[in-house]
């Protein structure tokens, strides 16, 4: 098994990110900074709104999310154990402060249920795989699965930080609330980017493994979970116009300069956002 | 007694330390049978995050106050491991991730193979296996809350001992939030009750044991449980463990101490 495992692994980083001081600046309860006063003078539209009960659904499947993951060799590895360990704590509280906007905004009362049958895709069909699925196909992988785990939580990041950005757009109120939310999952995406990079750069199993998953994921992470129509109104609410479809592109050029990553797998990436 | 897990996730912090002076630990260094305990402590701490994979597993986390809990459980673990290695820095031993790492990917197969083991159990066991989690948590709190309690009594070193109060106290929380959910679960159903029982008596062992080698652990139980004095500790953790519903004449603590020769 050595050929899969830490012999080919990139070597440790010692520049970088800091993870230790990471985890010393995390950032917890939001509650007492959120002005939810501007957002009653200046209240969300439905559209909104439902942007926000969706970007706080996912943050909310982090567990699930970090249960995928750690199913896998990726728990071996405590440098990113150590992420994503502040990185769920973080995410847990800013899934608490999108809550206090839900219960702040008269709309949320008015929204269409977000259960619902879900999509099913054929290429996707890897997504909704369960946990000893997932354990048993990564034991054939090897430590190499850690490259596939930081590049589609990357590209993931850069898909919910399009969404965000959007909210940030509606309001002042709005982007006083969002834009520290950006600022934390900026970080999110140093760390994740520093890694994708390092791991790809080093290893050929590393890419081989990252273009198979980044060409058969559901963006954002855990949609294959989702309701067909929360899916549908994410792609055309957040990609569907045309600032939306240059946000694609911009995150499919970001997708094609990951060391490794075709062309071709960056375009399937694109179309995957768009509604 | 309900645990309130909104003021728990409110108030959950990383332990802190920066007010205790550790340039002490310099002048007055601590003896190396305690260096070795503590560097045990630290790693079983760091990795928290290999006990909470097999509780997510189990269908528990989709319940929104189990998942807050163990968001915050993992990540005070996380820093009682980082309270610790800053400790044993001061004395030349670096823990490092990769280090850690190593230990990790040393465990092969078996560890490989346990979560498939974890999810099929837990499927055929279903909803009640998270009953049997609990148990075992509450277990294992309770054992870390008399280890820290227990050095901090053996210790009296100026720093290191408020130290460990300081993490002890966190893990009574921990304690706290396992036994409920634990007596809830075990209260509530006969199969929970029978499979709990089973899994403790016949699979259960100090934390750290499987991870960590055998000499170490042996190490760690005679330091901190070995005498009169530690084996009346060890007593008082098997006696809550006996007080969970159909948890009756257990000692399962007191056993893993007798099979390891730890003596009383």
């Amino acid at each position: 098994m050595n050929s899969k495992n830490d012999t080919t692994t990139a070597p440790p980083d010692s520049a970088g990110f800091d993870v230790r001081e990471f985890a010393r600046t995390a950032h917890g309860n939001h509650r007492g900074t959120l002005d939810l006063d501007s957002l009653a003078d200046e209240p969300l539209d439905a559209e909104s709104v439902r942007l926000v009960r969706a970007l706080r659904d996912m943050e909310r499947t982090t567990l699930h999310r970090v249960r995928d993951l750690l199913v896998t060799a990726t728990h071996k590895d405590a440098r990113v154990t150590a992420f994503l360990t502040t990185w769920m704590f973080e995410k847990f509280w800013i899934a608490d402060a999108l809550d206090a906007v839900l219960d702040a905004s008269p709309a949320a009362r008015d929204l269409p249920a977000s259960a619902g049958p879900a999509r099913r895709v054929w290429a996707e069909r890897r997504e909704r795989r369960g946990p000893v699925l997932r354990s048993l196909a990564a034991n054939f992988t090897g430590t190499q699965i850690v490259a596939e785990h930081v590049t589609t939580g990357l590209v993931d990041e850069w898909i919910t930080q399009a969404a965000y950005r959007r909210l940030a757009g509606v309001s002042c109120a709005m982007a006083s609330i969002i834009d520290p939310v950006v600022e934390i999952k900026h970080r999110h995406i140093r760390f994740l980017a520093a890694e994708a990079e390092r791991r790809l750069g080093y290893s050929a199993r590393a890419r081989r493994i990252t273009n198979r998953a980044l060409r058969h994921s559901a963006w954002p992470l855990g949609s294959v979970d989702r309701a067909e129509h929360e899916r549908t109104f994410f792609e055309r609410h957040v990609f569907g116009d045309q600032s939306g479809r240059a946000e694609a592109r911009r995150i499919r050029a970001m997708v094609a300069a990951l060391p490794g990553i075709r062309p071709g797998v960056a375009s399937t990436v694109e179309s995957r956002l768009l509604p | 007694m309900a645990f309130d897990i909104d003021k728990y996730t409110k108030n959950s912090t990383g332990v802190q330390w920066a007010d205790l002076d550790f340039d002490e630990f310099e002048r007055d260094p601590l003896p190396e049978e305690t260096l070795r305990t503590l560097r045990y402590m630290c790693d079983i701490e760091y990795h928290t995050v290999c006990y909470l994979r097999d509780l997510l597993t189990t269908p528990s986390h989709d319940e929104p106050a189990v998942g807050a809990f163990m968001t915050m459980w993992n990540r005070e673990e996380f820093w009682h491991g980082e309270a610790l290695a800053a400790v044993l820095e001061r004395h030349g031993l670096r823990v490092d991730f990769d280090e850690l790492k190593a230990t990790r990917l040393k465990l092969g197969w078996r560890d490989r193979l346990g979560t498939v083991k974890q999810t099929v159990m837990g499927r055929l066991v279903g909803h009640d296996f998270v009953a049997v989690h609990m148990a075992w948590g509450a277990a294992n709190e309770w054992s870390a809350t008399a280890a820290y309690h227990r050095l901090a009594a053996l210790e009296s070193h100026p720093v290191l001992v408020p130290l460990l109060r300081r993490i002890a106290q966190q893990e009574t929380k921990h304690v706290a939030f396992y036994a409920s959910q634990a007596r809830d679960r075990l209260a509530a159903s006969k199969k929970a009750r029978v499979i709990a029982r089973l899994a403790l008596e016949k699979a259960w062992g100090p934390v750290g044991s499987g991870i960590m080698p055998e000499a170490e652990v042996t190490h760690v139980m005679t330091h901190l449980f070995a005498g009169s004095e530690g084996r009346k500790l060890i007593r008082d953790i098997d006696a809550h463990i006996a007080k969970l519903p159909g948890m009756e004449g257990l000692h399962i603590v007191e056993d893993a101490m007798d099979e390891r020769g730890i003596a009383s």
